[in-house]
């Protein structure tokens, strides 16, 4: 009798925790999934869609917040340590090298037999995957199997804003200057492009889109440095020159916050943004004066027609330590589902499916998400995929605020930054 | 051996035993990982000698930020030491106001008590041009027609950073300068004052010997917290425009966890204690000399 009861104590409860999970396979449900995440606005929609998890199903997730710089050292600590603290994690999409390369991650594909979807841009399933499928590979990664670590949550690409009730659509670099020349009067003041100039990743975000479509580049397929050219001396000396003229005051140490200040506030007509800025300043009601009266659009072209729309995704994985993998990999699974990202993206989220950023009704209310779409569409550029890249961001982020500041010339800040990222890249053994 | 006796004999070991370890743990070990760190390349494990030691020579940045260090000590301790002294000169002789002395005491204590990340974030709205406070205070005053890019030039970015550790620090010269001007005898202050001593004969010879070993006690923990500022000038400007205000500290921070170059990291971190160590010890010297005199 006591047997019976049990047996159907057991039934009763895989009746209740769902038929088609068990259909699946699943292990059983974990008390709860623990996620280290960034603090800040990029997890708005990832808090407003975990209550609809949790009821569809009955497994909690536990947000870790952590500052960026943090986030990332706590990550690696947890990594060297194997500890499983983690069972899932979000990632800023230039720290896949350095997980990638130490494989501290799970495989989606060959561990769960992730099938990629056509909905997504290709440029998403690139930078989750590691070795890059593109582009020069690290000497160290070299014959290593590729796999697919990770997937987008947050789709950041960097595009452009400009006033559309002030100037037209800039399509190159040579309508940035006729737009920011139309409007510009400091006395008012307007001003007719602002730059987020601050040393380091704030202006190296900046410069890379001016950089690539001046064509220049840093590195080339071996590795070799190639940033000292004329395209990229001349992209220098535009930058710090002919845009720098019609910036406010003291942009050379400018962040993120200050450039959509100057935005929000009517100050400035013209600047790159990223889309978290616009949803939490530039086109919220209680803080920005410009609401309805921005336009966006892909990074303007050099005069060899090329854009650098610069990615920064924030993308989902699952450390190879965690001790709930399946349940992680089904929450991303979940999240990242097309059905998810529309609320997702209504929650304050920043969207990455195709079907999402040209869905009209969203388009209405996100006037920015065509813009997004076709940056990711064009692909958005990445930084160089190295584990070296944070030294490079540091090096060529001190000579270009350097020349911005009007400490060094381009031609100086250039040839001191392509010297240093080659000294520094010998040391970390990419040559012979 | 009787028990008693075996445990008579084990007890100094028990005490100092978990404070030695302690003590390896937190102090030798770190230091014997360090000297093992500055002898490898991190990134493979290869031995590379003394390689990551005569890379400083050939590191423009590194000789830079010893500069910029060497400038910021000089300047942001000398000037709160004289400010310092000046002003608790100043309330000691011209405000003898216990409720004034009290509430000089309470202002005088709110900066240091303030973290110096939060005091770099409103330093930093404060200098920034169009609608910092500063700006807007000196164009109010007629001082200035155009912004100053307070941030972003190099001697004003460093003249910012210093004005931040000079209003956090120098009321703690100011504090310890007064309590010490306290303990100056009156009566001996009132005989040289009627043996016709001025102010500045009085400061001299009466009670300068008094705050000599006190100063030099300041200038020893100044000298140390300015070796390692860090925090404001992260947020205030980062170690820049360019280098300008990338110090010691704020450029170790870089080339170990922006580069992650933990070798390299590991011996300019030798370099900085080698001449960290030959400053306390000319300063305790001194001090020590002047304490016996």
């Amino acid at each position: 009798m006591r047997r019976v009861f049990l047996a159907g104590v057991v039934v009763m409860a895989l009746l209740l925790s769902g038929p088609s999970l068990a259909a699946q396979g699943l292990p059983p449900k974990p008390v709860r999934l623990t996620m280290a995440v960034v603090a800040g606005g990029e997890t708005k929609g990832l808090k407003a869609i975990l209550p609809m998890w949790e009821k569809e199903m009955g497994v909690k997730v536990e947000l870790v917040e952590f500052p960026y710089p943090t986030l990332y050292e706590k990550l690696v600590t947890a990594f060297q340590a194997n500890a499983a603290t983690y069972d899932l994690l979000i990632a800023d999409d230039p720290w896949m090298p350095k997980f990638g390369a130490e494989g501290w991650l799970t495989p989606l594909d060959t561990e769960f037999g992730y099938k990629r979807d056509p909905d997504i841009f290709p440029v998403v399933y690139d930078l989750g995957t590691w070795p890059p499928p593109r582009g020069p590979v690290p000497p160290t990664e070299k014959g290593k199997a590729r796999h697919l670590y990770a997937i987008t949550l947050v789709g950041n690409v960097e595009f452009f804003m400009y006033r559309k009730d002030l100037v037209s659509a800039p399509r190159t670099w040579n309508d940035v200057i006729a737009n920011a020349k139309k409007v510009h009067d400091p006395n008012k003041p307007l001003y007719g492009f602002v730059i987020r100039g601050a040393k380091g990743n704030p202006v190296i975000s900046e410069f890379t889109p001016v950089l690539l479509s001046f064509g220049a580049r840093i590195f080339d397929d071996n590795w070799k440095v190639i940033l000292n050219s004329k395209e990229a001396v001349a992209a220098l000396r535009f930058f710090t020159k002919d845009l720098k003229q019609y910036a406010p005051p003291g942009v050379a140490n400018y962040d993120a916050a200050e450039r959509a200040r100057e935005v929000a506030t009517g100050r400035a007509a013209q600047g790159f943004i990223w889309p978290a800025e616009i949803t939490d300043i530039v086109e919220n009601p209680s803080v920005s004066k410009v609401v309805g009266k921005m336009g966006y659009a892909l990074a303007p072209a050099g005069s060899g027609g090329k854009r650098g729309p610069l990615i920064g995704n924030w993308l989902l994985a699952v450390p190879k330590a965690s001790k709930n993998k399946r349940w992680a990999y089904e929450f991303i699974l979940w999240a990242t589902s097309a059905k998810v990202q529309k609320p997702y993206a209504l929650g304050g989220g920043i969207p990455f499916r195709r079907s999402i950023l040209t869905d009209s009704e969203l388009n209405t209310k996100f006037a920015f998400f065509t813009a997004m779409a076709a940056s990711l569409a064009a692909p958005a550029e990445w930084r160089p995929r190295t584990q070296e890249w944070f030294a490079v961001e540091a090096i060529l982020g001190t000579h270009v605020n350097a020349a911005l500041a009007g400490i060094e010339t381009p031609e100086n800040a250039i040839a001191k930054a392509a010297a240093e990222i080659e000294k520094h890249m010998r040391e970390a053994g990419y040559y012979k | 051996m009787t028990a008693a006796a075996r445990i008579r004999r084990l007890t100094p070991y028990l005490l100092v035993g978990p404070p030695i370890l302690l003590l390896f743990a937190l102090v030798a070990y770190p230091m014997l990982y360090n000297i093992v760190l500055s002898l490898r390349n991190y990134r493979t494990g290869e031995f590379v000698g003394l390689h990551n030691f005569a890379r400083v020579f050939d590191d423009a940045i590194f000789l830079s930020s010893i500069k910029a260090t060497l400038t910021y000590i000089v300047l942001a301790v000398g000037i709160e030491l004289v400010a310092g002294l000046g002003l608790a000169l100043f309330i000691h002789r011209k405000v003898p106001s216990g409720l004034v002395r009290s509430l000089l005491y309470l202002l005088m204590i709110l900066p240091m008590v303030t973290p110096p990340v939060a005091a770099g974030v409103i330093a930093r709205l404060m200098y920034t041009p169009n609608y910092g406070i500063i700006n807007l205070a000196l164009r109010g005053a007629g001082l200035i027609d155009r912004d100053i890019e307070w941030l972003s030039t190099a001697p004003t970015a460093m003249f910012s950073v210093l004005s931040v550790d000079i209003w956090q620090w120098m009321p703690f010269v100011f504090l310890v300068a007064f309590a010490g001007l306290q303990a100056v005898p009156q009566d001996i202050v009132e005989a040289a004052k009627s043996d016709g001593a001025g102010g500045w004969h009085l400061f001299r010879y009466i009670e300068f010997p008094y705050l000599q070993s006190l100063l030099l006690l300041v200038l020893v923990f100044r000298v140390t917290d300015t070796f390692r500022v860090f925090d404001h000038v992260l947020v205030l400007t980062g170690g820049g425009p360019g280098s300008a205000t990338e110090f010691l500290s704020v450029y170790l921070y870089r080339v170990a966890f922006k580069f992650f170059d933990l070798s390299y990291a590991a011996a300019i971190s030798f370099y900085i204690l080698a001449a960290a160590s030959v400053v306390f010890t000319l300063l305790q010297r001194w001090l020590v000399t002047e304490a016996v005199m």
